[in-house]
């Protein structure tokens, strides 16, 4: 807007100037006018002095006179060249100039060759033929063209300067109203801004509150479940081992009890009672033998089941007992621990007929401890989960990328159903056939150790297609990012 | 001169104790046992009325102390008896259920003579009470009196 107003006032004030020098023009057109009839005036006058006086004074004026027309005629028709109605007139005007200027020179002749009788008479004719008038009218004519261009030019002129003035005076308001209004908006934003900054910043301040509240919550919950996990898991022992105690107890009641019977029913005629110390093969009539088997089978199943539930609680026990160990991160050459890892598992890999490559690994600092029970979790799993008759290839290898280790430990065995993927992660949980000891526990240890190390980890898999694991852990694991224990 | 143990049993689950002491009756131990259910009532009897554990002052007593209890924790027992001049000697075998290698340490640093783990499987378990017969019968409990 301001350019458009500039360019325009430059514009205008170019025009002014030009209209300025066009009036300039006028003036200096009259001007010549003037001046080339004050010549013809002065060689007439000339001549007629001659003619009357013959005073060569007299004539040399006239010459110089007639001399400087055609100059001056010249001058003219330049100054006129842009007008057409000059360039008619000046042509008009040369040719009668032109006649004036022969007839005087005819006058001079025959005043020279002392004939001015007959000069005299050419003097009375040229006054007929009025050639002095013709040059003055249209001399008039383009005093009078001029004059109407002069007023023309001057109002073009004045016109111009006044839009050029109302044109600046426009533009230097509108700059000021500018000023004002941009110093109005930059003030403006600028509180804006500040208030922007301001709320931004409580708004941060408020975030890492909430955030360390939220987080402090989080690792209070974690800890009560810990908490949890290991008093239950420890007080549902002290009544396992009563359940326990006395089965056992029991089924020692019931050997005494069945021998009894044996003894108080088998009395062979006239002998002492059977002496009770084959404690399997009692002496029993059989339906006796069947309540004793029967007593027997119950107390085994109690019993087997108690075991099993003793190791789900010691499982929970370690679970929890791990969260609770404090980490302590050193540097550790991945290579050689998994290939320790290796090394104690060869019996099995070799038994399995499986070949245990390892490739390229990172080394990374953390808890040694817990990634050699990561690596070794999941190692053993690849031996123990292979393809039955298909000599088995597990390869651990590893990269990294922005601060973190990527270890894959990728086999062909049996592979995982894409449904299970989520459960083979949950405490107790098992996927596929279930045709190798264990409690369901070694992932679900894991992925918690992985967590608890600032990682991630994940597995990509097909039924009869092999898996990967992938662990993803920071490089550089301290203390900043450990789960903070009461 | 010789004077009978005494065995101070510090068990407040009813089935435990029971166990317990018919393991160490069968593994022969005729000792008089002395059943508390609770730490309270035990410390009243070990420390006497005025806490300063004088009453017992020359017997020769042995304690079987479980560490978890309703009242205080079985830590704190051991940490009183071995801090008194007059309990100091007698021996403490410590049984728990707990596993937990950093209390079976503790337990020790505290002066804990035996740390016993009531294993769920019983067959362990009733060794481990009639080895602990067999341990009292040789053990000389230091006669705690001079």
């Amino acid at each position: 807007m301001l350019t458009v107003i500039s360019a325009g006032s430059v514009y205008l004030v170019n025009k002014a100037r030009s209209d300025n020098a066009w009036v300039v023009h006028t003036i200096e057109v009259e001007n010549q006018v003037n001046a080339l009839l004050l010549e013809i005036r002065r060689a007439e006058s000339g001549a007629r002095g001659y003619l009357l006086t013959r005073e060569p004074e007299f004539l040399a004026d006239h010459e110089a006179a007639a001399a400087a027309v055609l100059p001056a005629l010249d001058q003219l028709s330049r100054l006129t060249a842009d007008n057409p109605v000059h360039l008619d007139n000046v042509g008009k005007l040369k040719a009668a100039i032109g006649i004036r200027l022969d007839q005087f020179s005819r006058e001079m002749d025959f005043v020279k060759q002392g004939k001015p009788e007959r000069a005299v008479a050419l003097v009375r004719e040229d006054a007929a033929a009025d050639t002095t008038a013709t040059i003055r009218q249209i001399a008039q004519a383009m005093m009078g063209e001029e004059e109407r261009l002069f007023t023309l030019r001057t109002a073009n002129a004045d016109r111009s300067q006044t839009l050029a003035a109302s044109m600046t005076g426009i533009g230097s308001g509108l700059v000021v109203v500018l000023a004002l209004i941009s110093t109005g908006l930059v003030r403006r934003s600028a509180r804006a801004r500040d208030e922007a900054e301001a709320r931004l910043r409580d708004a941060n301040l408020n975030l890492e509150a909430t955030v360390d509240s939220r987080t402090a919550d989080l690792r209070e919950a974690n800890a009560e479940i810990q908490r949890f996990a290991y008093i239950v898991s420890h007080d549902l022992r002290s009544p396992l081992v009563n359940i326990m105690g006395f089965t056992s107890e029991l089924e020692e009641l019931g050997r005494d009890v069945f021998r009894r019977i044996g003894g108080l029913t088998h009395v062979p005629a006239g002998g002492p009672p059977v002496a009770a110390n084959e404690a399997d093969e009692l002496p029993l009539e059989a339906p006796d033998k069947q309540l004793s088997r029967d007593f027997s089978e119950a107390l085994g199943f109690i019993k087997s089941s108690i075991a099993k539930m003793d190791r789900l609680i010691s499982a929970i026990l370690n679970l929890t007992r791990e969260g609770r160990r404090e980490f302590e991160p050193v540097n550790i050459d991945t290579r050689e621990l998994i290939a320790g890892i290796v090394e104690t598992l060869a019996h099995q890999a070799a038994e399995a007929q499986a070949e245990i490559r390892i490739g390229e690994l990172p080394d990374v600092v953390s808890d040694r401890l817990a990634l050699e029970q990561i690596f070794s979790n999941l190692i053993d799993n690849a031996v123990k989960y292979l393809r039955v008759g298909v000599p088995g290839e597990i390869a651990v290898r590893g990269r990294t990328k922005l601060g973190y280790a990527i270890f894959e430990i990728r086999d062909n065995g049996r592979g995982i159903d894409p449904r299970d993927h989520q459960r083979i992660f949950d405490l107790f949980r098992r996927a596929g056939t279930q045709d190798k000891p264990g409690q369901g526990i070694g992932l679900a240890h894991v992925r918690a150790l992985v967590r608890r190390l600032g990682g991630t980890m994940s597995v990509s898999s097909e039924l009869n297609a092999g898996s990967t694991f992938t662990v993803t852990l920071p490089i550089k694991w301290n203390a900043s990012n450990r789960n903070a224990e009461p | 001169m010789t004077q009978p143990v005494t065995i101070i049993m510090i068990e407040d689950d009813e089935g435990h104790a029971r166990l317990i002491e018919r393991n160490i009756r069968r593994s022969g131990v005729n000792n008089e046992i002395v059943p508390f259910a609770n730490g309270t009532d035990a410390m009243r009897h070990l420390f006497g009325a005025d806490g300063s554990g004088l009453v017992q002052k020359g017997r020769a007593l042995l304690i079987l102390l479980d560490l978890n209890l309703p009242d205080m924790t079985g830590i704190d027992i051991l940490r009183q008896i071995k801090e008194n001049k007059h309990l100091r000697a007698s021996p403490v075998v410590v049984l728990t259920t707990t596993d937990d290698s950093q209390e079976i340490t503790r337990c020790y640093e505290l002066g804990c003579n035996v740390y016993i783990t009531k294993p769920v499987n019983y067959e362990n378990f009733a060794n481990a009470i009639r080895q602990l017969g067999l341990f009292f019968s040789v053990i000389q409990v230091p006669s705690a009196a001079t």
